[in-house]
């Protein structure tokens, strides 16, 4: 293995850094020339991401201490350097896994989530080879109970989903274990019966807490809001020691409009509190489209935090809350990791003012119709081919570009039509373009998001079309 | 023929392509064998599919499409007729090089040699193009706008039950009828006495322009479920 190296005194960075200042100082003592203040390299974006600054909250049942930015595992990357979910037979670079579990282990983050339905999944054997070359004490593994194909839900194939688990990720304990998705399917309750009542899966769960083979036990919710009140019912039986949920600045009040079937993230915050069950944060940038905003948007956000860039404002919002044990965020590439350590290390919380202002640009973004895709991918594999995300992510592309226009007669409706049409041929091979849904409908009940997926992509095809017969 | 010594690994080698070729022979099947295996490949794909999904992501495998047995070839619209289209056509290619929906290829007929001739399984006649006509010297594609080219009658679908996704796995489709830009195909129970049995494709021949957005976007594979036969004499209106 390598030698990491300490950053003990000063680093060569920080010494280039240091110096700099230094000099330009005394350049701009003694000269006092009009270009002193030129010295852009050293702005607060472009320093080094900071070490042992950390900001970590405590849970109140095992006491641990975790840090606020934690390492989501299902956005791994391949060796072709897309996030390893993509193709067919992309496989997770392993290497680079590795290289970004260290960084971020030396940066202070020490919670790690994956699942066993992650990557093809692939998720849980990587984490666990990053994982195991580290001590076991210096990190909490997350993982989760995905029994969701009917197959795997017999009493006998989810415990072997769980031991596989252990095996997978090298260890004799898991710190973090979560029933998967409850609230998804058609029917939220019914499935989640299915999953883990009926079966004993959850009683089996918590035998194994008692154990101590799994030292915390939660949920994480998507979908149905009776089974996230019914499991808070429960709370007193089941003791969850945290819950993971959706939260952002787009869904902490505008859940219901985005899709109807969802519920505001202030609501399943405040309920959490109410409890004093710490909250574990997923999709705090929603899967990357509140990085991705259009362009007036990051115009607004650039204009207040010049030297932050975009994803930071969603991930100071999730900090914020305190009852928030840890942020997930699917970090697939270094600068992503980069960034995040610098908002955390430590968090600057938002102020009541900077609240009021995202709340505003939360109203402004929902004006952008773009589609609630958060590239999941739990979707797929469509069984018709079609790459579903590809093709929701391109249309949402074009919205944030200005590229969806529906008017011939507009004024850049040849040029944006242009944009669309070669940039689909690009992104998203014809066979596997919308054309070809069928609408089966086999998709959608997989949508944590709830997305009427036939539906939206036959709406996109309508609009290729159209695009296609009016030159 | 340096890489081949230099590849420590052996993946490069000198072999008859040949050879590798009649492997696989393409020998000509039967109808009902085709059938059996077009409908034994779908429920293969959609039987693969349901147990993949444990995990999340990947994506499916297409297969290709194969070109049906056409009772009568298709020709372009502006050929007027298959004979008048045979009589001018001196096999130049200008059209096949031209079609940017990959419909149009030569020929390997005997009589029609490097004459071109449309299929659809890579892509079908869009309703805007015009270009074939548009570059034809000889005549045998007379030049039409978009307006006539899309009133043109150049063939007929047909439908192939044995293949039809709703019936083979028991999913909603209408692929067919949502794509049909003359609004030919309608979906229609599969059981005139059950409202809510499958839908079928029922194809109103008067209205079908031939053009295979049906048959191209077909997801039955490799044999589509609804495919094109061509007119010996087009027609309008």
């Amino acid at each position: 293995m390598t030698t990491r190296n300490k950053q003990s005194g000063i680093s060569r960075r920080s010494f280039l850094k240091k110096f700099g200042l230094a000099g330009a100082s005394v350049m701009g003592l003694a000269a006092c020339s009009p270009r002193d203040g030129d010295d852009s390299t050293l702005d607060d974006a472009e320093a080094e991401t900071p070490t042992g600054m950390m900001t970590y909250r405590t849970t109140p049942t095992s006491g641990d201490k975790v840090s606020l930015l934690g390492f989501g595992m299902m956005r791994l990357p391949s060796v072709s350097g897309r996030s390893a979910r993509e193709g067919a037979d992309e496989q997770i670079d392993q290497e680079e896994v590795n290289r970004l579990v260290d960084y971020a282990l030396d940066h202070g983050v020490n919670y790690f989530d994956t699942s066993p339905a992650y990557c093809k999944g692939q998720s849980e054997h990587a984490t666990g080879i990053a994982l195991s070359r580290h001590p076991r004490d210096k990190y909490f593994i997350a993982t989760k109970l995905s029994n969701f194909s009917p197959e795997s839900q017999t009493r006998e194939a989810s415990i072997a989903m769980y031991r596989n688990s252990l095996r997978e990720l090298q260890t004799d304990h898991i710190d973090y274990m979560l029933l998967h998705g409850v609230g998804m399917g058609s029917d939220g309750m019914a499935e989640y019966g299915a999953r883990y009542v009926d079966n004993g899966i959850l009683d089996f769960l918590v035998n194994e807490r008692q154990a101590g083979r799994i030292r915390n036990l939660g949920f994480s919710y998507h979908g149905d809001i009776k089974v996230f009140d019914y499991l808070l019912s429960q709370h007193d039986k089941y003791h969850w020691d945290f819950v993971q949920i959706q939260l952002n600045y787009l869904d902490w009040q505008h859940a219901k409009e985005i899709n109807p079937r969802n519920t505001d993230a202030k609501y399943l915050y405040e309920e959490l509190d109410k409890r004093g069950i710490p909250a574990v944060i997923m999709e705090p940038l929603l899967g990357g489209r509140l990085a991705k905003v259009p362009d007036p948007i990051v115009a607004k956000l650039k204009q207040r935090e010049p030297q932050q860039s975009v994803a930071s404002w969603a991930f100071r919002f999730a900090g914020t809350w305190p009852r928030v044990l840890t942020v997930l965020s699917g970090m697939t590439k270094m600068d992503h990791l980069q960034d995040n350590l610098r908002t955390y290390s430590p968090l600057k919380p938002l102020s009541d003012d900077e609240l009021k202002f995202l709340a505003d640009t939360a109203d402004q973004m929902l004006r952008f119709e773009t589609i609630p895709c958060n590239d999941c991918k739990y979707c797929m594999p469509c069984p018709y081919g079609i790459d579903i995300p590809a093709n929701l992510l391109h249309y949402n592309k074009c919205i944030n570009e200005g590229n969806v226009i529906y008017n011939p007669e507009a004024t850049d409706y040849s040029k944006a039509r242009r944009v669309y049409l070669i940039g689909l041929d690009r992104s998203v091979p014809k066979l596997r373009q919308a054309s070809h849904c069928i609408g089966c409908g086999q998709c959608s009940p997989h949508c944590p998001q709830k997305i009427d997926i036939p539906a939206t992509l036959h709406r996109i095809d309508r609009f290729v079309e159209s695009l296609k017969q009016t030159p | 023929m340096d890489c081949l010594g230099n590849c420590t690994h052996g993946a490069i080698r000198i072999g008859n392509r040949l050879k590798s070729r009649t492997a696989s022979p393409a020998r000509p099947v039967s109808d009902s064998r085709r059938q059996f295996l077009a409908i034994g490949g779908a429920m293969a794909l959609a039987a693969t599919a349901e147990a993949q999904k444990k995990v999340d992501g990947g994506l499916a495998e297409i297969e290709d499409k194969k070109a049906p047995r056409r009772a009568t070839r298709i020709v372009p619209p502006g050929a007027v007729s298959v004979r008048n289209f045979a009589r001018h056509c001196t096999g130049c290619q200008l059209c096949v090089s031209e079609c940017p929906n990959d419909v149009l290829r030569p020929s390997a007929g005997l009589l029609t040699l490097m004459q071109p001739e449309m299929s659809y399984e890579r892509g079908y006649c869009r309703p805007e193009c015009t270009r074939c006509s548009a570059v034809c010297p000889t005549g045998a594609i007379l030049p039409l706008d978009r307006y006539e080219k899309s009133a043109v009658h150049i063939g007929h679908a047909v439908w192939v039950r044995a293949n039809c996704i709703p019936l083979t796995d028991g999913v909603e489709c209408g692929n067919c009828a949502r794509h049909c830009p003359a609004d030919a195909i309608q979906m229609v129970p599969s059981d005139p006495a059950n409202e809510s049995s499958p839908k079928i494709p029922v194809v109103n021949d008067e209205r079908c322009i031939g053009c295979g957005a049906c048959e191209n976007l077909c997801p039955s594979r490799p044999f589509s479920a609804i495919y094109v036969d061509g007119f010996e004499v087009h027609h309008e209106g």
